[in-house]
């Protein structure tokens, strides 16, 4: 039996129909919306649905064997776990974005707003630019119109949340897609199931 | 002793069964005191890879450390021999957790050979790790991996320290999508992208992937590695234990201190390696001339969580007694049932929550039984 952590939503809701359409499906994860877990005996999986962040969690800790998790959290967090497969789906980018008149002063260090204190910690570590991160949960576009911070880091999918609170982006960080990861000992007891499906997905992402 | 054994915690038979094992194999336990100079470890910083190091100074000012780390000080302090010096040890190190984030108490036990490393010691120690693991779970799998492949093949590509760092985490978690995204920004050739991809995607059993690999190898470095790892296969062939023996190159250690031979170890219960060790010339040269040497730790730590023990029963007796009550015999009767090989627990009430096969109220100089709880 393969337990496979998938991040509640939308992200979550496309990786199961790409796991279904190669054969992993479940059935019952349409009918009853408030159960976390589901089974299918007969595919040999069980998808447990949780937390977008929490799914490296639960693959490092074993809870699960695989799981689908954006590369924004595997960068935030640190894990021991394998990275397998880019899945390509949920597509953004980590962007560091200012109001539209924004003009950087390298004179004193860059307040930068962010609920990715990793990654913007190490982006600017890799620039040698001085900062102080201001970690902010949610709403963060409107860290830098309030004066609370010059730029924020966030991601962006389609940059209409920065468009309308007049923000634009500054400096693309890194790419992000939803990635397939495993827990290390999961990987090597059970490497032929969690390989056949690889294989499966490389075709299917392929098409 | 089986019996005896399964009363235990996972931790203390553990201990107790691996010492057994290294003693039966000829190595000599190895205590050591819990604290040593800090600069001795602040000046090996990167051997301990961020584990931390928790200090405080002693009686004479001194700054001292709780061992962080127990390989650094047998390779510094242990009485060398004139052939190899054999060692095992049950110590605790004191690090930085990295789910309490706070300093942690850790159990290990291990082994450590100083001398001169032949290619039979090498097979004698992942015959003793695979034992190892076999005592801590019939389902284990020891990943093998070699020094010579994935860091030899690094030296080879014109790139900067820090690419190389990305890329090591790209190969530690087999992360080969955007190891090839690395290689293609940094000008690597397709063809050492392509082998970097093929060794870190090698995964299976020794006897069946050590052919495969050694197609792969391009240097003498990998070549002579290969013909050590074909060494070690056909000296462990007739081993039950060489279907657990897997090739796995994602596995990767420090290479200022490790060359040769590394491993981890992994059992089906735990999700993370319960074992790591490997060859280490170049940190035991650093700290004693002209020495090599090799070894492991299992780590004990969290083992009881994964194998825990139901406990049906607190005792298999209970008996209650009223102090008014009390009566020389009672001691004795409590005496008789534990030489019998009885656990036994006396009280004046049953305790909440508390278990016990039997229980026996001590009434007039007798026991009687009464229900269970």
């Amino acid at each position: 039996m393969l337990n496979i952590a998938l991040p509640k939503g939308r992200l979550g809701d496309k990786v199961y129909e790409l796991f279904a359409s190669i054969g992993y499906d479940c059935s019952e994860i349409y009918s009853d919306n408030r159960k976390l877990v589901f089974e299918n005996k007969e595919n040999g999986v069980r998808y447990l649905l949780v937390k977008p962040s929490d799914v490296a969690i639960y693959i490092a800790h074993g809870a699960a064997d695989i799981g689908v998790v954006g590369k924004d959290i595997l960068e935030e967090g640190s894990f021991d776990i394998y990275e397998l497969l880019d899945l390509n789906l949920g597509k953004c980018n980590m962007c560091v974005a200012a109001p539209n008149d924004y003009v950087e002063d390298f004179d004193r260090p860059l307040r930068v707003a962010t609920k990715f204190v990793n990654i913007a910690k190490n982006y600017y570590i890799s620039l040698n630019r001085e900062i102080e991160i201001i970690k902010l949960n949610g709403s963060i576009e409107i860290a830098p119109i309030l004066g609370l911070s010059d730029v924020i880091v966030d991601i962006v999918e389609s940059g209409k949340t920065l468009q309308e609170n007049n923000l634009r982006v500054y400096e693309k960080i890194m790419p992000i897609s939803a990635r397939l990861i495993a827990n290390k000992s999961s990987y090597k007891f059970k490497s032929d199931d969690i390989e056949t499906l690889m294989e499966k997905l490389k075709k299917e992402l392929a098409k | 002793m089986d019996e005896f054994l399964a009363t235990l915690s996972k931790e203390d038979s553990l201990t107790y069964e691996l010492s057994m094992l290294y003693k039966q194999w000829g190595y000599k336990e190895y205590r050591m005191a819990k604290f040593e100079e800090y600069s001795f470890y602040s000046d090996n910083r990167d051997f301990l890879s961020g584990k931390g190091i928790l200090a405080f100074n002693n009686s004479d000012g001194r700054l001292m450390a709780l061992k962080p780390d127990i390989t650094l000080s047998i390779v510094k302090n242990a009485k060398l021999s004139d052939s190899l010096t054999k060692l095992y040890y049950n110590e605790s190190v004191f690090r930085m957790s990295d789910s309490s984030m706070d300093y942690k108490e850790i159990k290990q036990t291990g082994v450590e050979v100083l001398g001169t490393v032949d290619d039979y010691l090498v097979a004698e120690m992942l015959m003793l790790a695979a034992k190892s693991l076999k005592t801590v779970d019939k389902d284990f799998i020891l990943s093998i991996s070699h020094m010579a492949f994935i860091p030899s093949l690094l030296a080879e590509l014109n790139i900067g320290e820090n690419v190389k760092k990305e890329i090591i985490e790209c190969v530690k978690g087999k992360n080969t999508h955007d190891l090839r995204a690395i290689c293609k920004k940094c000008g690597v050739s397709s063809e050492k992208t392509e082998l970097l991809v093929n060794l870190v995607s090698l995964n299976g059993k020794m006897n069946d992937i050590l052919p495969k690999l050694c197609e792969l190898a391009c240097n003498d470095e990998m070549n002579k590695a290969c013909v050590e790892l074909e060494f070690i296969a056909s000296s462990l062939k007739k081993s039950e234990l060489c279907d657990r023996l897997f090739i796995d190159l994602s596995v990767l250690n420090n290479t200022e201190y490790y060359n040769g031979i590394i491993f981890q170890g992994y059992v089906e219960k735990a999700p993370v390696a319960v074992l790591t060790g490997g060859r280490y010339d170049k940190l035991a040269g650093k700290l004693r001339e002209n020495t090599q040497a090799i070894g492991f730790a299992v780590y004990l730590d969290n083992l009881n969580f994964y194998y825990k023990k139901k406990r049906e029963y607190d005792s298999d007796i209970l008996i209650i007694f009223d102090s008014a009550d009390s009566s020389v015999s009672l001691l004795s009767l409590v005496e008789s049932f534990v030489e019998k090989g009885f656990s036994v627990r006396v009280e004046h009430s049953i305790p909440e929550g508390y278990k016990a096969k039997t229980v026996y109220a001590f009434e007039n100089g007798a026991l009687r039984e009464v229900a269970s709880c």
